[in-house]
């Protein structure tokens, strides 16, 4: 409860605070906002199960977690944001409070309890991303992308109101409770078919802010064309926010009716782990693999829905944190090469950028490392474990061929995250040394080290949710 | 068949109608002025559910504010109706197929599905009223509502930075 109020309130602040001549204070204030956001987070921790606002706001562990993910990968982008300080053009303080905001509405969909609460949430994410996207007005691509997610979003969020209004007109209620109870007493021969239909529009309007397939079209340009450190708040916050709150909506409303949904979700997820690795191999700019890998992670991460059986919860929370440390670790070492050589005054986001980095860059080639042998599932990373949580949860219902697939898929991910590892150490390049700021380095190390003690130590927060 | 079910079924073939002559007129002036005639039946529905405060609004805001602008763009942009993109025959058939289909769906659903009726015997007629309103929207929806302006505070600290003038040009 706390963060949402606190963001609210700072980010308001924030916009006033772009008012001063200098615009060196922004970045500190704003990492401090974040640090007590966390620390209001987590002050309602093991209080037990709180409802706030007559219903409307549930705060228990599990909320906290996703809360302290979404919290901890927002420290982590501002910080490598710098700033704005290299881009005069920029408008810093716009930015911060913009995503401040958009913290909010990630926030309400982690802890939403009412689906009108969902639906602002999702509307205060999207439409700040929108803008986020569009940001570098002058590139015309970055344009293309804000015009091209806008729209497609406007749409989305077009169904997802229409599964709202179904959902209410079958079952009398937006709250979660009364919904589960309306799902779980529904007899045998009369069913209703509303709810039925409300519930598949509704996860066609959530499905697609987490771009799963087949609503997954627009990532790729979408991705491809926002600035990258909008990217990497796209692809850690945005993410884990949609999953949290899928995790909450079917979990605490439709269990009733796990019957109907789960193969809808089933196919949905194995489509998804096929378009977004398959996809990723046939991209020739990380930028791009990147927002492929994004994709195909959605597609484990929906595995664990499917299963919905009780290692689920722990399943996506550890693994939404892996993805998160991870996508950090590589975009953040993607904006530092790009920059170093340009195509048309452009950052080169191809992996030929990469090329001979471990030679005078041997730590930016060790963080891409260890962050792509993450993202692919190696053992002794972070991922891996999130895979084998996800995997677990699977096979606890008895759905074992979604596993086989979403192996045979991780192997396919090996490909094309081995690439990018195989041009910084294997190939000839004429990198030089790339100067990055200290502050820089400490967040890429932090995520680096989070990323190999979770490997190591996978069990170090259980028990704890 | 009493005067409101008449009155329900005539809205209901107004608005149907306007709805697809909305997306079928080739010229978007036209286009406008169907939605706005949709706008004005849907709010003669909500009369009929007795939402007098939501049918006053929606005129107001949709039918006003909103359609207004609708036809500030389309006149500001001014589309000839011949640089119309011509659709490929399989898209036209895709998109009718799916169309169809969920159509089909979602009829089926409310053919076989009870819709709760309800009783008019308890049923409070001030149940749309602004003092019942406000009672509601500042009691229980309190938080959605407050939430509600950092939306807007959102969308327009956006509109402002996107709108901003930028020196130099543009690039790919």
């Amino acid at each position: 409860m706390y963060p949402i109020v606190l963001l609210s309130f700072f980010g308001i602040v924030t916009l006033f605070l772009g008012f001063s001549k200098s615009k060196n204070i922004l970045l500190p204030a704003t990492l401090l906002f974040l640090i007590i956001a966390l620390a209001g987070n987590f002050l309602e921790w093991n209080k037990g199960p709180l409802l706030y606002f007559y219903d409307m706001l549930r705060v228990d562990n599990v909320t906290l977690a996703f809360n302290g993910i979404i919290l901890l990968s927002a420290f982590m982008i501002f910080a490598i944001s710098g700033g704005f300080q290299d881009n005069p053009d920029s408008e810093p303080a716009e930015y911060f409070g913009l995503m401040l905001f958009s913290l909010v509405g990630a926030l309400m969909m982690v802890g939403f309890q009412h689906l009108i609460m969902l639906f602002i949430g999702v509307e205060i994410l999207s439409v700040a991303m929108y803008v986020l996207t569009g940001s570098n007005k002058r590139n015309l691509r970055s344009n293309e992308a804000a015009l091209k997610y806008f729209l497609m979003g406007a749409f989305a969020t077009g169904f997802m109101l229409f599964g709202i209004t179904l959902l209410y007109g079958a079952t009398g209620s937006f709250k979660l409770e009364q919904i589960q109870g309306f799902a779980s007493n529904m007899q045998v021969g009369s069913e209703s078919y509303i709810l039925y239909a409300g519930l598949l529009l509704l996860l066609i309007g959530m499905l697609f802010k987490v771009s799963a397939a087949p609503f997954h079209f627009w990532t790729p340009d979408v991705y491809e064309g926002a600035p990258t450190i909008f990217t990497t708040f796209m692809s850690t916050v945005v993410k884990t926010a949609g999953f949290a709150a899928l995790f909450r909506l079917l979990s605490g409303s439709f269990t009733g009716v796990y019957g109907f949904w789960w193969i809808v979700i089933a196919a949905i997820a194995v489509l998804t782990l096929l378009v977004g690795n398959i996809g990723a191999t046939s991209q020739n700019s990380f930028k791009r693999m990147l927002a492929y890998s994004g994709i195909s992670h959605a597609g484990y991460l929906l595995i664990a829905l499917t299963a919905l059986s009780k290692p689920s919860q722990n399943a996506i929370i550890f693994y939404s944190l892996a993805y998160s440390l991870s996508t950090i670790c590589a975009f953040g070492v993607l904006m530092l090469v790009s920059k170093e050589k340009t195509i048309g005054g452009q950052p080169n986001e191809y992996y030929d950028a990469f090329n001979g980095l471990a030679k005078q860059n041997p730590l930016l080639a060790f963080v891409l490392t260890v962050s792509m042998l993450s993202l692919a599932g190696i053992p002794l990373t972070a991922g891996f474990w999130g895979k084998f949580f996800i995997f677990t949860s699977a096979a606890e219902r008895g759905i074992i061929w979604i596993t086989v697939i979403a192996v045979l898929m991780s192997t396919v991910g090996i490909y094309y995250y081995f690439r990018v590892i195989i041009s910084s150490y294997l190939k000839e390049g004429d990198l030089v040394k790339i100067r990055v700021a200290p502050f820089y380095k400490v967040i890429l190390v932090l995520a680096t080290f989070l990323t190999i003690l979770f490997g190591l130590a996978p069990g170090i927060f259980e028990g704890l949710i | 068949m009493n005067s409101t079910v008449s009155f329900f079924y005539f809205l209901s073939f107004l608005t149907i109608l306007s709805a697809v002559m909305v997306v079928v007129s080739r010229n978007p002036i036209h286009s406008v002025l169907y939605l706005i005639l949709a706008f004005f039946t849907l709010s003669g529905h909500y009369i009929l559910l007795n939402a007098q405060f939501l049918a006053a609004v929606n005129i107001i805001v949709y039918a006003g504010a909103i359609m207004v602008l609708f036809l500030f763009v389309i006149m500001f942009l001014n589309m000839k109706q011949d640089n119309e993109e011509a659709k490929t025959n399989i898209a036209k058939i895709a998109a009718t197929i799916v169309g169809g289909t969920v159509f089909v769906i979602l009829f089926g659903a409310y053919r076989k599905s009870a819709i709760p009726a309800f009783n008019p015997e308890n049923f409070d007629s001030q149940v749309g009223m602004i003092e019942n309103l406000g009672h509601i929207l500042f009691r229980e929806y309190l938080l959605p509502f407050e939430l509600a302006s950092i939306l807007l505070l959102v969308a327009m600290v956006g509109a402002v930075m996107l709108g901003k003038r930028e020196i130099g040009e543009r690039h790919f």
